[in-house]
């Protein structure tokens, strides 16, 4: 029998979510860390949401957050001009990285030596992690802010996506651009699956997939609002989208098709991520909150149970709860 | 219309909790976790003492006395007024009781804070940057 979607609400955060991201698949699951406006960004269980902790030391909003695959490492970016990596285990600033304008975007390479930074100031810097008082390699070329800086191909690459309508791919031995995509509106947001290589690219109400190696456009979705970011689930087959409308939307990533939508957040939904083994997707929003969706509405997974008709007149049905009705404005 | 008449109608998938969410006291990170605790020893670990047998020696020599001074400086702190600086641009004055076995939490009395004195509290030590007293200070009962 179907069943309504219960999203989980992870509440913490006190101003709009920003941006997303997932780890790998670690010994202790997978972990998940959210960029808020409010300078704290926080680690939570990947499969539960339950808070782990907050990194404290930013003054002021923290635009990216990533993760390294073993969730040992995180790096944020923020307003206050600068870039910091942490110690995802114990919380524990390790470093600053001081940049000359608000920090947008930061990415590890596979082996977490390498951090990749983009932001207001149009360069692209490389600061190599264990010489950190190095002066970084930096990358020039946008005419506008940077707004998603990605390594693609095995960390020979670099992608970046900014405010002067462009997406580059670059080499990162010689430094030099090696295609330009140019567009006729911003580009809102941008995933990269190592898997496959695909680059998924989200503008107006579109959402385009990429060959990442060669930046050859592979097909487009149209979704029925603004899209602010678009994820590809890990087994190609379906992929979701938020945007303005407060909406997700789920898609057959092979027909197009729209299979799901759902209300839930009270503001627009500003990135969506699937998780590493696709079970779920979080949504961060304008209203503050992360959401966790099920993939497949119904199964039992993480804090979601499957129950069956003779369960809940168990005497254990007390344990559990349907969700209360959402409030729709 | 059809599709939200029929998604009410239909059951809502069963949740155990809601996520768990910050506990407002503190910024988390767990010591005792297991991924904490795995990842993170909370001591320098020693040298193999496969190594040359007389560093392997003489340094656990020096852990033995740094380790014997370290816990008479917790005794010397008893009763006495002790001024903590902790995250978050947080510092407060307390009268320290004890610690833990594991030093992860103080146990300290009239802790001075912005809302109040707290008569009793537990600071939890990895919220602590650093913390000093006198040690000529008088003891406060």
């Amino acid at each position: 029998m179907a069943m309504r979607q219960t999203p989980l609400t992870c509440s913490g955060h006190t101003r709009p979510v920003v941006d997303l991201a997932f780890s790998g698949i670690t010994p202790y699951g997978y972990f998940l860390i959210s960029a808020c406006k409010d300078g704290k960004p926080m680690l939570r269980q990947g499969d539960t949401g339950d808070w782990i902790g907050t990194f404290l030391g930013h003054k002021g909003a923290v635009w990216g957050a990533t993760l390294n695959k073993e969730a040992t490492k995180a790096a944020t970016a923020a307003a206050d001009f600068t870039a910091k990596v942490w110690d995802a285990v114990t919380g524990d600033e390790l470093l600053s990285l001081a940049h000359k304008h608000i920090v947008k975007s930061v990415n590890f390479t596979q082996d977490s030596g390498y951090l990749l930074t983009g932001g207001q100031d149009k360069i692209l810097r490389i600061y190599d992690l264990c010489k950190p008082d190095a002066d970084p390699q930096e990358i020039s070329g946008h005419t506008s802010a940077i707004k998603k800086a990605l390594w693609c191909n095995e960390d020979k690459q670099i992608l970046s996506a900014a405010d002067d309508k462009t997406v580059r791919l670059w080499d990162r031995a010689s430094m030099e651009v090696v295609k330009t995509l140019q567009f006729d509106t911003s580009v809102s947001s941008m995933e990269y699956i190592p898997d496959g290589e695909i680059l998924i690219i989200t503008y107006g109400k579109t959402v385009a997939f990429y060959n990442a190696l060669g930046l050859d456009l592979i097909k487009t979705v149209d979704a029925p609002a603004p899209i602010n970011s678009a994820s590809l689930h890990p087994d190609k087959d379906f992929f979701v989208a938020g945007g303005d409308d407060f909406k997700l939307y789920k898609y057959d990533y092979n027909t197009k098709e729209e299979l799901e939508s759902y209300k839930g957040h009270f503001g627009p939904v500003h990135c969506v991520r699937f998780s590493p083994d696709g079970e779920l997707y979080a949504s961060g929003s304008e209203d503050g909150t992360l959401r966790l969706w099920q993939t497949a509405v119904g199964k039992t997974y993480g804090l979601w149970k499957c129950v069956l008709p003779e369960e809940l007149v168990s005497e254990n049905s007390d344990t559990l709860y349907g969700s209360t009705p959402e409030i729709k404005a | 219309m059809w599709k939200s008449l029929r998604a009410q109608a239909m059951k809502p998938v069963c949740v155990l909790r809601m996520p768990r969410g910050p506990d407002g006291s503190s910024r988390g990170f767990d010591p005792t976790s297991e991924r904490y605790l795995a990842l993170c020893p909370t001591t320098i670990s020693s040298s193999d003492s496969a190594v040359d047998s007389a560093t392997f020696v003489e340094e656990q020599k020096a852990r033995t006395v740094l380790r014997e001074r370290y816990i008479r400086s917790l005794l010397a702190m008893v009763k006495k007024d002790v001024h903590f600086t902790m995250y978050e641009r947080v510092k407060v004055n307390a009268v320290f009781g004890a610690s833990d076995i594991d030093i992860l939490n103080f146990q300290v009395s009239d802790l001075q804070t912005p809302l109040g004195v707290q008569k009793e509290a537990l600071i939890r030590c990895p919220d602590i940057i650093s913390y000093s007293f006198s040690i000529d200070a008088g003891l406060k009962d």
